[in-house]
């Protein structure tokens, strides 16, 4: 029974506590809307704030990487890199973080109508929009085969056009004929063959000491591109020919393309029938489309851009010289994957672009250190402002709780009563807070840097607590002050 | 009668109004330090954006191609044409000069070493005192452009420092294949003459640079015999990101109607600063490094938009906090209102007291916040770029109306709601 009585008598107390604090903001709505909205702002800015100034270095680190690659991959002394090789050495970086990797192979080739010579580089237009996003071209990027992209200067002093034709010449390097060059690999077998309509297929393999194919190229470029064109792009029929020697069979061998059976035939009878030589090929002249005019402001305008295939099938080798690679990180994690990129390949080795790297270090540390700052500054002086607004809704309230004291209440229960509504106004103005600031954090990422942002999800969280604390907080000192003052001088109205 | 009830409120409850204008001086001071801040950021990270180095170079006209083209070994005989040094103070004498931040010449040449082997040789310079014909002096060369060189040992060279023109910088890669030290002496032989040069640093660029030597303008021009002459210039400018106009012009500038022409030539447009160049420097072409200026302009554009986004949240924020307050501390004297209206008062001259009361709080709490904002913005300024942020006198105005307005829109309308109440009720402590 007792128990009974207790129990019921604590659930009126609860009741009535409840009903005080219900009853106590809907009477007084107008100044608890003032004060959950001031509350509500708080949390708005710190929200919003905070998820910026966490946001701000991936999303002002994407910005920076506009100025192109931080880290070069370079084979190793004595080492072939090959596009193969590369992307394997990638596999230490996250691929989220890699915004391109752009491979390069220079290579020389002549205009001999002009007597002129220029350097050609072999790469992937779609990596370098990627990883050199401040190219500028006027016409377009070359989209297919015997395509290619003209520096500014050249085409000016050789007075190129979007549409015009150029024909270029490979001129393979003379080798000096020693003991030790015979001895090591690097030899190659280079041969045509007609294939469909009569056309000739040309296909340059490098083999080792022991006759053996370790890479080759194949340029059919003269085949219909939907049927015997395809021997070029299929990695799987080209990577047949590797560790075999001459002559081979094909269907034993090496299995034809299917659709491209003439042309397959071509290649193989172009390599039984190749001569050995030390040098790749004979001279091979190649008539090019100009698709673009490249515009940089550097070096780059004096250089001829083509695809890699175009570039192996004019040089006849599968290798590139080095790759650009632009990855979105911060300093400390660049150098670990450098050096992991260094360990973990047999072929690649990898250096920071100091000029890069070190600058968007050092400015993107003065840039967060500037919205770190801002953020604190708006943040105390927007919670100092909560404060004295919960203050002054508290303070008019004196007369209440003179009242309240003349009517007997008890110190402890008037303060808990008011810190109650402090801390439930606390918990809505934060929920507000967070779900604006968030939304406001969002309008700003959007519009900025035209992304989204990643929401922090301890952030909800922390805004809550932090608006409870602090309305709590503003509430400790006016609600001391009206229960240390006499109830009737308070209800005098002094 | 009424500048006693004005008195009487501001002295007798000095409480409650501290504590509103503490509240407007806050919101000031973040309007200020923000707003401030805001018009600043895009010059400041401008300035930091110059670690990238230049933005700009400018070449001969004519003979821009062969060295770069043409892979040749002693180039020298090909590269006919140059700029000349003497020409170079005249980038201080264009529209834009003072945006001109830094520039330096090179010179680069091909040397033989004692043991018969060349390397590239750059002249430039060093801290280069140069007089302007202005009557202004200052000090320009390599040593502010090349932010990410590491010096390994040794340090930079110095033109004022005594026997400077004998020394050089070598990279760290040629160092250490010759394995020469900060202090050798080396034996440089150009096309036309020899002198004798002391390795004065050694340093890091991550580059090509690393396997070739930086020496004195002077010296390279006596080695190969090249007085006053220059084959190129880097410059460093601060520049405003393109827009339209700015991309129309640099493809052709004739092509623009007069008032285009005149708004893009005084816009800090990176092409304006080169067609400035090339009119000053005889016989020169001047190129934006798109990699630096196009980089630089978005950059810029995301850091400001950023800043005004925050400035704009931060400005609503105080803004919202202030009239909150205002009203609150307005319906916290609803029986002082309703006792004034009982006692005879007509509503407009309540009103007038009230305001009037609130502003001259607002205006006290505006010229101490002002001043908190000015510390504020000196605070950021100084410990993010180490440079003082430049005060806008515009700011004062915008502040100052911003506070009257809010405050206006916090008071008034808290002041009619308390006139509607009838006196009884209030005074009765109803309500």
């Amino acid at each position: 029974m007792a128990n009974r009585s207790t129990q019921k008598h604590t659930m009126t107390k609860r009741k009535m506590f409840l009903r005080m604090i219900t009853s106590s903001l809907l009477r007084r709505r107008s100044r608890m809307i003032i004060a959950l909205f001031s509350i509500g702002i708080g949390a708005t800015i710190l929200a919003g704030l905070v998820t910026i100034y966490i946001d701000v270095p991936r999303q002002m680190g994407a910005q920076f990487r506009s100025y192109g690659a931080n880290v070069l991959i370079l084979p190793k002394d004595g080492q072939t890199l090959t596009t193969k090789a590369l992307n394997e050495s990638l596999s230490s970086v996250p691929p989220e973080e890699i915004v391109g990797s752009a491979p390069y192979r220079y290579v020389r080739l002549d205009m001999m109508t002009r007597q002129q010579s220029f350097t050609a580089a072999g790469t992937d237009f779609n990596q370098i929009i990627r990883t050199s996003p401040y190219f500028s071209v006027e016409g377009s990027y070359p989209a297919s085969i015997r395509e290619i992209l003209v520096g500014k200067e050249i085409a000016e002093t050789i007075g190129l056009k979007t549409g015009s034709s150029i024909e270029l010449t490979y001129q393979p390097p003379i080798r000096e004929e020693t003991d030790e060059d015979a001895a090591a690999s690097g030899d190659f077998l280079s041969g045509s063959a007609e294939g469909f309509n009569g056309a000739l297929v040309y296909v340059t393999a490098a083999i080792d000491d022991q006759a053996k194919i370790t890479s080759i190229a194949i340029d059919a470029t003269t085949q219909t591109p939907q049927y015997g064109g395809q021997v070029m792009e299929n990695e799987d029929f080209e990577a047949q020919f590797i560790g075999k020697s001459v002559p081979l069979t094909l269907g034993e061998d090496v299995d034809a393309l299917t659709g491209a059976t003439i042309t397959s035939t071509a290649v193989v009878t172009a390599l039984n029938q190749a001569r050995r030589t030390s040098v790749p090929t004979q001279p091979r002249s190649v008539t090019y489309t100009v698709t673009g005019i490249l515009t940089t402001g550097g070096e780059e305008e004096g250089y001829v851009f083509m695809s890699l295939d175009d570039m192996i099938a004019i040089t006849g080798e599968n290798k590139i010289d080095v790759a650009e690679l632009s990855i979105s990180a911060s300093a400390d994690k660049l150098s670990s994957y450098v050096e992991q990129i260094e360990e973990n390949s047999p072929v690649a080795k990898a250096r920071l672009v100091k000029r890069v790297a070190r600058s968007e270090a050092a400015v993107l540390s003065k840039l967060q250190a500037l919205v770190f700052l801002v953020t604190a500054v708006v943040l105390l002086l927007t919670m100092i402002c909560v404060s004295t607004t919960m203050m002054a809704v508290v303070s008019e309230r004196r007369r209440e709780i003179g009242l309240r004291k003349a009517l007997g209440a008890s110190d402890e229960s008037i303060r808990a009563e008011f810190m109650g509504e402090a801390l439930f106004l606390g918990l809505l103005g934060g929920i507000m807070g967070a779900i604006l600031g968030f939304a406001f954090a969002q309008v700003v990422s959007v519009n900025v840097f035209g992304s989204s942002i990643s929401f922090q999800p301890l952030l909800l969280p922390a805004a809550i607590l932090v608006s409870m604390a602090v309305a709590a907080a503003s509430c400790l000192l006016p609600i001391k002050r009206a229960i240390a003052i006499d109830p009737a001088l308070v209800l005098k109205g002094e | 009668m009424l500048f006693r009830m004005i008195r009487g409120v501001l002295f007798h409850q000095r409480g409650k109004m501290l504590l509103i204008a503490f509240t407007i001086a806050l919101g000031a001071s973040l309007a200020t330090a923000m707003l401030n801040v805001m018009w600043d950021v895009g010059d400041k990270v401008n300035k930091e954006l110059k670690n990238y180095g230049a933005n700009i170079t400018v070449k001969p006209k004519d003979s821009s191609l062969l060295s770069d083209i043409y892979d040749v070994g002693g180039e020298e005989e090909l590269n006919t044409a140059y700029l000349r040094e003497d020409e170079l103070g005249k980038l201080k004498t264009i529209f834009w000069a003072f945006n001109i931040v830094d520039f330096t010449p090179f010179l680069d040449a091909r040397v033989t070493l004692p043991d018969n082997s060349t390397v590239k040789i750059n002249g430039t310079w060093f801290g280069h005192h140069l007089d302007l014909p202005t009557g202004e002096s200052l000090d320009a060369g390599i040593t502010g452009m090349r932010s990410w060189w590491d010096i390994v040992d040794g340090k930079w060279l110095d033109e004022k420092e005594e026997g400077a023109e004998r020394e050089v910088m070598a990279g760290t890669l040629l160092a250490q294949s010759m394995g020469w030290q900060v202090g050798d002496t080396v034996l440089l032989s150009g096309s036309h003459g020899t002198r004798e040069v002391t390795i004065a640093g050694i340093f890091d660029a991550g580059g090509d640079e690393d396997e070739q030597l930086y020496a004195p303008l002077d010296l390279v021009q006596e080695l190969t015999d090249r007085e006053n002459k220059v084959s190129s210039i880097e410059v460093s400018a601060l520049t405003t990101p393109d827009n339209e106009l700015a991309r129309r012009a640099a493809r052709n500038p004739a092509a623009l109607s007069s008032r285009d022409y005149e708004t893009w030539y005084c816009t800090a447009y990176v092409s304006a600063i080169c067609y400035q160049i090339q009119e000053v420097i005889t016989g020169s072409v001047a190129s934006a490094v798109r990699q630096v200026a196009e980089s630089e302009g978005n950059i810029l554009d995301k850091t400001q938009l950023l800043m005004v986004l925050i400035t704009i949240l931060s400005l609503i924020g105080s803004a919202l906090g202030i009239s909150n307050l205002v009203t609150a501390s307005i319906m916290e004297r609803s029986q002082e209102i309703g006792l004034l209206k009982a006692i005879g008062a007509r509503d407009y001259s309540i009103t007038g007291v009230v305001m009037a009361q609130i502003l001259i709080t607002a205006l006290a709490g505006f010229a101490v916040g002002y001043i908190m904002g000015f510390g504020f913005a000196q605070l950021i300024g100084h410990s993010v770029f180490g440079s003082a942020i430049e005060m806008k006198a515009r700011v004062v105005p915008i502040v100052a109306g911003l506070i009257a307005l809010v405050t206006l829109a916090g008071s008034l309308p808290a002041i009619r709601m308390v006139l509607r109440l009838r006196p009884a009720e209030v005074l009765h402590g109803g309500r």
